[in-house]
């Protein structure tokens, strides 16, 4: 029995008076790999912030809804409490925070909101070991302020590493394959499908078929200006490798 | 102006009758003043000030400071609170208070430092404290001075004249507090400090005076191979004014001003600082971060000038500054003056507000609003704050600028 973990209804956005997303229908049930696929400018980064609660964008339509709760109006903070993690395709640097502090403050906001203790300073540590290394994350940069000077991969890794660290039940990864080469892309490939269970669920976005490879989707959707176009299987991937988005789009003035 | 006004009690004894002619001679500054453009006065010198020698701070524990080590000299409403202090004796280290001593003080009147207030603070010098670190002594106990003004429109001109012998060093900590609900005093002070050969100086001040004024003249002057180091830690004041002239007199210097200022609620907190390089070949850092809250007001104004023949200098200079609201300002002024031609200098202001997608991205990873811009504001001062080597002491100004 399948078991419902977002539903997206509907969904209209925009920001100031530029309309974004344009009626997105989405339903993500847990233990699922879905793929948004999408030309440039399609809304899919749009999508995951606006799913991960980023108000700057105006939700003027439709709803969200998350284990069986409505969180459109639902603070970011809070969102992620519950189990939705965004990599973001453009992780922020923020000087002076250490990598560390920061995973610890986010973990013990977590805690506090469910009652919990902070995480003993001797679990966290070892839980950053262990998490670390399944996304070969390089040790230096754990101490390092948040981003701060990180290469492309670096970055990338490092949100799949934060994943790691707050495991949670919905995985958003924005073009977290952009930026990382063959050998890289392999291992954070593999680091999310570790954390691949029953449980919880990932919603792919990319550009290319190339992470599909690794991490291989129950579903493929192709979003086109703010709407999802079509949907079917992995194949779906391979059919948009070869022959492009214009066949969907209708765009013929290539 | 104030000195008309004063039916007053002080120490002005030997050679300070010159500062007091001086005095006369200084008109108060006014906005047309370079100096004080972006800092009114009219409230100050309108004040009935009043010289008050009372005492109402009942323990120390009372003024939430963090924990010291070494001396603690207080000093209340310009009068030392024995009380309240913790004297002994420190190996190397002579150190008097004006009012106790017998020897007439004869301050050193350079007219090329001075300006209104450090002439007021001379001529009506209500206690001074002097300390003369002996050559070759590494002073391992803090100095801490505590300054409060606890009586409504008390002036107080206080000062603290040191001087290092050759290698020798210490670490000073000042705070300057408004106790309770004290309004409209005056805190007055001078630094007179000289710096030997090879001799180092830590000196960290922590400013904390809503609704009083509080206008401090640091005056430096450093000898060759010497270290100075200034972390100012300005919270909050009607009027908090830093004035900061460091004299470099001799080759492989090293110099560094630091600061943090957070006016908010009709605060305005004006850092001046002057760096002189007259000798080749040192170094001197100036970092200073504003974080500007409600209607608070900061102004930042460094210069950094180095003469002629004073070859090989690297200085740099930066000022960054939040503002976490439309009603807040800072008027921020980086200067350099080159005379020397084989130097690397720069200098640097930006200005900007909280950046909404880093808000966004830590709440995404499960930070509240409010803890994920405490931690902004932590990154933001953190250079500056681990300039402190003392953890007990980060620990309290941390505290303080988020409590703001
Ligand atoms: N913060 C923003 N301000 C203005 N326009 C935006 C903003 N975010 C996205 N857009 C616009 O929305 C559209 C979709 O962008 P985005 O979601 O980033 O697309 P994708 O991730 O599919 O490339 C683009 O036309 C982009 O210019
Ligand atoms: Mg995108």
């Amino acid at each position: 029995m399948k078991e419902l973990l977002v539903e997206i209804k509907d969904l209209e956005c925009k920001i100031g008076d530029q309309e974004i997303l344009k009626g997105v229908n989405l339903k993500v049930n847990k233990g699922e790999v879905h793929a948004i696929m999408g030309p440039n400018g399609s809304g899919k980064s749009t999508l995951s912030s606006v799913l991960a609660g980023n108000d700057n964008y105006e939700i003027t339509e439709g709803s969200i809804s998350f284990l069986g709760e409505d969180i459109t109006e639902m603070s970011p903070e809070e969102r992620s409490w519950k189990g939705m993690f965004l990599a973001f395709q453009y992780p922020i640097e923020i000087p002076g925070v250490s990598n560390i502090n920061f995973l610890r403050t986010a973990l013990n906001e977590r805690n506090k909101f469910f009652g919990d203790d902070p995480i003993p300073a001797k679990d966290f540590l070892k839980m950053v070991a262990e998490k670390s290394g399944l996304v070969g994350l390089d040790n230096r940069l754990k101490n390092r302020s948040v981003n701060e000077g990180f290469s492309g991969g670096e970055k990338k890794r490092n949100e799949i590493f934060q994943m790691a660290m707050l495991n949670p039940k919905l995985s958003i990864l924005d073009e977290t394959d952009s930026g990382l080469d063959i050998d890289a892309l392999k291992t954070v490939a593999n680091g999310v499908n570790k954390l691949k269970s029953a449980e919880n669920a990932t919603i792919v976005i990319t550009h290319y078929q190339r992470l599909l490879d690794y991490i291989v989707p129950d579903f493929v959707h192709v979003l086109n200006d703010g709407k999802i176009i079509k949907s079917g299987d992995k194949n779906l991937a391979l059919e948009l490798e070869k022959k492009g988005y214009d066949w969907l789009t209708g765009n013929t003035t290539k | 102006m104030i000195t008309d006004k004063l039916i007053y009690s002080s120490l002005v004894r030997g050679d300070s009758n010159t500062s007091l002619d001086l005095l006369r001679k200084t008109p108060f500054p006014s906005r047309k003043d370079e100096q004080w453009k972006y800092s009114p006065l009219k409230k100050l010198k309108k004040l009935p000030f009043i010289n008050n020698s009372g005492f109402s701070v009942k323990s120390i524990s009372t003024l939430n400071l963090p924990k010291m080590n070494g001396l603690i000299l207080v000093l209340e409403n310009g009068r030392v609170n024995a009380n309240l202090s913790e004297f002994h004796k420190i190996n190397g280290i002579k150190l008097s208070f004006l009012s106790s001593s017998k020897e007439n003080d004869n301050p050193i009147i350079n007219s090329k430092k001075e300006n209104y207030f450090s002439l007021l603070n001379s001529s009506y010098l209500s206690e001074g404290i002097s300390i003369e670190v002996g050559s070759g002594f590494r002073v391992q106990e803090n100095i801490n001075i505590i300054n409060i003004v606890s009586s409504n429109d008390s002036l107080i001109n206080t000062k603290l004249d040191l001087i290092l012998s050759e290698n020798s060093s210490i670490h000073i900590r000042q705070y300057f507090l408004a106790h309770g609900k004290t309004t409209n005093g005056f805190i007055n002070h001078n630094n007179n400090f000289i710096v030997q050969n090879n001799a180092a100086l830590v000196l960290d001040k922590f400013q904390d005076l809503k609704n009083n004024f509080h206008i401090s003249n640091d005056f430096i002057e450093q000898e060759e191979s010497s270290k100075f180091i200034s972390n100012t830690f300005s919270m909050s004041g009607l009027l908090t004014r830093n004035d900061i002239l460091n004299n470099v007199n001799g080759e492989q210097c090293h110099s560094e001003l630091n600061g943090i200022f957070t006016p908010f609620k009709n605060d305005h907190i004006d850092n001046h600082t002057t760096i002189n390089h007259y000798f080749p070949n040192c170094k001197s850092y100036e970092n200073y971060k504003g974080i500007m809250k409600e209607n608070g007001v900061g102004v930042f104004n460094g210069k950094v000038i180095v003469h002629e023949n004073a070859q090989k200098i690297e200085a740099f200079q930066q000022n960054n500054n939040i503002l976490l609201n439309d009603e807040a300002s800072i008027y921020s002024k980086p200067e350099l003056e080159i005379y020397a031609d084989d130097v690397k200098c720069s200098h640097g202001s930006t200005t900007g507000q909280f950046d909404q997608e880093s808000i966004f991205y830590l709440r995404a990873r499960g930070l509240t609003l409010k803890k994920a811009k405490e931690l902004m504001i932590l990154g933001f001062i953190n250079e500056v704050i681990q300039k402190s080597e003392n953890s007990d002491y980060i620990d309290f100004i941390l505290e303080r600028v988020l409590e703001n």
